[in-house]
């Protein structure tokens, strides 16, 4: 009987993110019954596809036991980097005047390269300097948002909002096939890809390893270097791939793109039951963190409540994600 | 405890020989700007048109970016008071402090230029004798805005999609509290009751003047007001483009029956392209060539000791009031896109 309680407690917390989920559906849907449509899940998903790219990125690193602070202007200086590769010939302002119009992949490989370049920076400030990580990353959050002001700033865009984007290059983010949007579509990839890695690859298994107990992951003859690196530039490719994303969902690109994405897929990623510890963590459960902000702020706006109150609620359920991942964990000990 | 005695004599003594150098010093004629965002798109182009009239001109200019930060901007301010600038030109977001920086401005004998921002009042102008203000008058991008909507209204019946008499509309604001967007909002709506027509407001958002936030917070409204929405009143561009994608996204713009009116608010490029496309209904321009070079003008004036007159400033779309130069609105639709380049 004891036993019983105890797991019905266990499975309510190991699910809690899930409940959390179905309650918020359900309180909107009682107040405005026109959200249960398709509709409105497709904005939902399309809203939430680049913030998916980002956060299953944030997850690598986390689940390594690492943090990482640069994400969101890395998504910044890459749908800059892919809108001016992407730009119709007949631009009326066109940031590299004399560049054809490239094939779509161009912009998306350019974006995603940066991201990596950065990654790779990343990881060997942190891997070889020994800088934590957080600072480590907190300073390339500035480098690269110095970059991206430069790069905007440049002769004869001159900060002006970049825009006349190919019709291909859009339709990554706004064209659908089947129905389906081919933004939801990419997000849904890269979670399978992300998911192969982590759960049927040596190279998942090492990550683990390496965020759960770091020494003995040493001792059991893991290259940590190794991890670090290619952890933090896995996350600079989604990064990459997520700012070419968001520049092709939104038609367009400036330097204020992607500020403050970094904290969201953290906060989705702790909610999602990635253990801040590190070590812990599924595509499923960030996926579902990363859902739950998007219902939140899409559903609040549907019924009529204060965007401030976002915040408040989005606040809420972070301090309470985390609490219940303190007590799972000592829960263990 | 002779040798921390000794330190700080040594320090007092070498603090107060600076600070006599600096009281003896004549001021140069270096006018400190604080604009507040380099990264905003009008700021840029009016930083631009400064610095490049500066470089051949008698007022050099060094400038600093308050980062849409007031404590920044107080700190840029500090900072350029410390290097002893002659000409201090604000580009405020401070709002509510308008006074006590005309106090601070008095005690270091600096002018004082607002730019770009809502005006000091009657008594704080009394104050002082070295405030300006350059700046385009705000109300008139609204009412802009409103009165494009009520040429639409009147000559569209099928506009009124609900039938219900009323135009309802959605408010896209800028930052909160940013005054700016408080008067464009309320004027927008002020000349659409001014004409006679009734409005309904279905939802007021802050989308902080950037295109994702507007397009995430459209989609929204839409799902949950599809067959209301008859237009969208942005308090700039960025955020109008953004509604467009999700009125696009939602079945809008596919013919002439499913046009919804959106107007906004400077004119960018994008902005211009979409009033071409025949997306956007109408935009208001607000010259950031005009404001850089007026500014610039108003430096070269004061430097030279000339009297701040229309025919001094000489600038067209400006008009000089007192110690004000405002930069007059220009309304863009699909008709009249030329005048929007500069």
């Amino acid at each position: 009987m004891i036993k019983n309680k105890l797991d019905t407690k266990s499975l309510l917390m190991d699910y809690a993110i899930y409940v959390i989920l179905t309650a918020l559906v359900v309180i909107i849907a009682v107040i405005s019954p026109k959200f249960l449509s398709i509709n409105v899940a497709k904005d939902i998903l399309m809203q939430s596809a680049v913030r998916i790219v980002v956060a299953m990125g944030c997850m690598f690193i986390i689940i390594s036991g690492s943090a990482d602070l640069s994400g969101g202007r890395m998504v910044g200086l890459a749908a800059l980097i892919a809108a001016s590769l992407a730009q119709t010939a007949n631009a009326s302002l066109k940031f590299w005047p004399n560049l054809p119009e490239l094939p779509i992949f161009v912009p998306v490989l350019a974006a995603m390269l940066a991201g990596v370049c950065f990654g790779v920076f990343n990881g060997l400030v942190v891997s070889k300097l020994k800088v934590p990580a957080f600072l480590a990353t907190l300073g390339t959050q500035m480098i690269i948002f110095g970059f991206s002001s430069l790069y905007f700033n440049m002769e004869p865009n001159s900060s002006q909002p970049l825009g006349s984007l190919l019709k291909g290059f859009r339709n990554l983010g706004g064209g659908s096939i089947l129905g389906i949007p081919v933004i939801v579509i990419i997000a849904l990839l890269v979670m399978l890809v992300v998911w192969i890695l982590l759960t049927k690859t040596c190279l998942g298994k090492e990550i683990f390893a390496v965020g759960g107990n770091l020494e003995a992951a040493r001792v059991s003859g893991i290259n940590v270097f190794k991890i670090q690196l290619i952890t933090y530039s896995i996350a600079g490719a989604c990064y990459g791939l997520a700012g070419a994303l968001e520049a092709a969902r939104t038609s367009s690109a400036t330097s204020a793109y992607g500020s403050g994405y970094e904290l969201d897929a953290i906060a989705s990623c702790i909610v999602g039951g990635c253990s801040v510890a590190g070590g812990v963590g599924t595509v499923g459960g960030v996926f579902a963190g990363v859902i739950i902000f998007n219902v939140l702020s899409y559903g609040l706006t549907f019924i009529g409540i204060s965007p401030y109150w976002q915040n408040v609620v989005k606040g809420l359920i972070i301090i309470g994600a985390v609490a219940l991942d303190v007590r799972k964990y000592a829960g263990k000990k | 405890m002779k040798k921390a005695i000794a330190l700080v004599l040594v320090l007092v003594l070498a603090l107060s020989l600076v600070a006599c150098g600096a009281k003896a010093e004549e001021k140069e004629a270096v006018a400190g700007v604080c604009w507040y965002n380099f990264g905003d798109t009008f700021i840029a182009n009016a930083r631009s048109t400064l610095n490049n009239a500066a470089a051949n001109g008698p007022v050099k200019v060094v400038d600093a970016d308050s980062l849409n930060d007031v404590a920044t901007q107080t700190s840029n301010m500090n900072n350029f008071y410390t290097q002893n600038v002659k000409y201090l030109v604000v580009n405020n977001i401070n709002t509510n402090a308008i006074g006590e920086m005309i106090e601070q401005a008095k005690e270091k004998d600096v002018t004082l230029i607002f730019a770009n921002t809502n005006s000091p009042t009657d008594e704080q102008f009394a104050t002082y004798d070295k405030v300006y203000h350059v700046s385009s008058v705000a109300t008139q991008s609204g009412t802009i805005m409103g009165e494009a909507l009520v040429k639409y209204w009147n000559e569209h019946p099928e506009a009124d999609r609900n039938g219900n008499g009323k135009l309802d509309y959605i408010m896209l604001l800028g930052i909160q509290g940013h005054y700016d967007t408080e008067v464009r909002a309320s004027y927008s709506v002020q000349a659409l009751t001014d004409a006679g027509i009734g409005t309904n407001c279905i939802m007021e958002t802050i989308c902080n003047y950037q295109r994702a936030d507007a397009q995430n917070q459209v989609a929204s409204i839409l799902q949950s007001n599809m067959d209301d929405v008859e237009a969208v009143i942005a308090c700039n561009d960025d955020m109008a483009l953004g509604a467009i994608e999700a009125l696009k996204a939602a079945g809008f713009f596919k013919g002439d029956d499913s046009f919804i009116p959106v107007v906004g608010v400077d004119a960018t490029a994008n902005g211009v392209e979409a009033l071409k496309e025949g997306t956007m209904l109408c935009t208001a321009l607000n010259n950031p060539v005009i404001l850089g070079n007026s500014v610039y003008k108003l430096l070269t004036l004061l430097e030279e000791g000339k009297p701040l007159t229309q025919e001094n400033v000489g600038i067209e779309g400006t008009t000089v009031e007192g110690h004000h130069i405002y930069i007059n609105y220009v309304g863009i639709t699909a008709d009249n896109t030329e005048d929007a380049a500069y």
